[in-house]
């Protein structure tokens, strides 16, 4: 259902036809008034035709060579952002999976540094050695001394005037 | 200087172009910019009214038109698809610059601005200077009464008077109905005919 508007406009235009340009000219109360209205508006479209139709563009060339300037920019920036990002190493992902490699070989190290720490227990002949005492009757002048470099695990006993040796010193 | 195309001329090879441009020929895109840079300036400029800015539109209006030709279907014309993109730049300029239908742009000194009493309307060897003065002012209180109109209804009246638009080729370049076109002159052809009444009486 078209409005009074777009009717009016259709009739102005001469869009109206048949039983629609029939139906719309009788609901016209004053149809004259209406008739120096359309002629009006054809006095009008006349008009801006007139003016407003005939104005050129200076320069026409310039124009067209200004734009083709701003395109052959515009293609140059989208090349060079395209080479960048063809170019470059360090894209996101690339960056998050360096990230991710990195953080997992941090931790492994630092499990492995972490377990160094504790060493497994003294060997056997250590506990033996640090247990062991010299019977004073049997050598009187023997003494000994224990050097201990921990972090190569190694522990060296130094003994001095022993005349014989413990019977539960031997290695077993 | 290049003079644009008839009608039957663009129809033969303007969907060719299109597609040429759509592979990146910026040669076919320049073509197509000849046929239409003048009716897309002129348009612009009975809407804005300075050459400057309605030069700047254009450019814009076009670069849009290259960066988005992709998106052209055929299933319209060239035109009614670049005046799609013309009205929506020129439209979206004029509400950003507050450019309303009340008449406050046109204070004394805008109006003598934009007196262009020597512009292509009047040729320069044949008309009197009593005659340009009289062109230009005419022009200037065309000018005055299309600024009252909101951009919207500048855009159909001229779409429709000055290019011969049919309403659904009006429809599609603004993106509405052809029930708010049809409306949409009708008040903006009341409003024009109550300012220039007199203008277009007297000639």
């Amino acid at each position: 259902m078209k409005t009074f508007e777009e009717k009016w406009t259709a009739w102005v235009d001469g869009q109206l036809a048949g039983r629609e340009l029939a139906e719309f000219e009788d609901s016209l109360p004053d149809k004259a008034a209406a008739e120096a209205e359309k002629a009006d508006a054809m006095k009008l479209r006349q008009l801006l035709k007139q003016e407003l139709g005939a104005r050129t563009l200076e320069n026409e060339d310039f124009f067209s060579y200004q734009l083709r300037q701003m395109i052959a920019q515009e293609s140059s920036d989208l090349a060079r952002d395209r080479r960048v990002k063809s170019g470059t190493w360090w894209t996101i992902p690339r960056l998050l999976w360096t990230s991710t490699a990195s953080l997992a070989v941090f931790l492994l190290c630092t499990m492995l540094v972490m377990r160094d720490r504790h060493p497994a227990e003294e060997s056997q002949y250590l506990t033996q050695i640090l247990n062991a005492r010299v019977d004073p009757v049997v050598s009187p002048n023997a003494t000994v001394s224990i050097f201990e470099v921990k972090q190569d695990r190694v522990t060296v006993l130094w003994t001095e005037g022993l005349q014989s040796l413990p019977a539960d010193y031997a290695a077993k | 200087m290049q003079t644009e195309a008839t009608p039957a001329q663009a129809d033969v090879s303007e969907l060719d172009l299109v597609r040429r441009c759509q592979a990146g020929d910026t040669e076919a895109f320049d073509e197509l910019v000849t046929r239409y840079r003048t009716r897309v300036f002129s348009m612009i400029y009975n809407m804005v009214h300075s050459e400057q800015d309605a030069w700047d539109l254009a450019q814009d209006s076009f670069f849009k038109a290259w960066k988005s030709i992709q998106r052209f279907r055929g299933q319209s014309s060239f035109y009614t698809w670049i005046y799609r993109i013309v009205m929506n730049v020129t439209i979206d300029w004029l509400r950003k610059k507050h450019v309303k239908g009340g008449g406050t742009e046109f204070d004394d000194a805008i109006q003598l601005k934009h007196v262009d009493p020597a512009s292509k309307t009047v040729p320069k060897t044949e008309a009197l200077p009593f005659e340009m003065m009289q062109r230009g002012e005419i022009r200037a209180r065309i000018e005055k009464a299309i600024a009252q109109l909101s951009p919207e209804h500048r855009a159909v009246i001229l779409m429709k008077e000055i290019e011969g638009m049919q309403y659904n080729e009006i429809a599609e370049a603004l993106g509405c109905s052809i029930g708010t076109v049809m409306s949409r002159l009708f008040y903006a052809r009341k409003k024009l005919q109550n300012l220039l009444r007199d203008v277009y009486e007297n000639i």
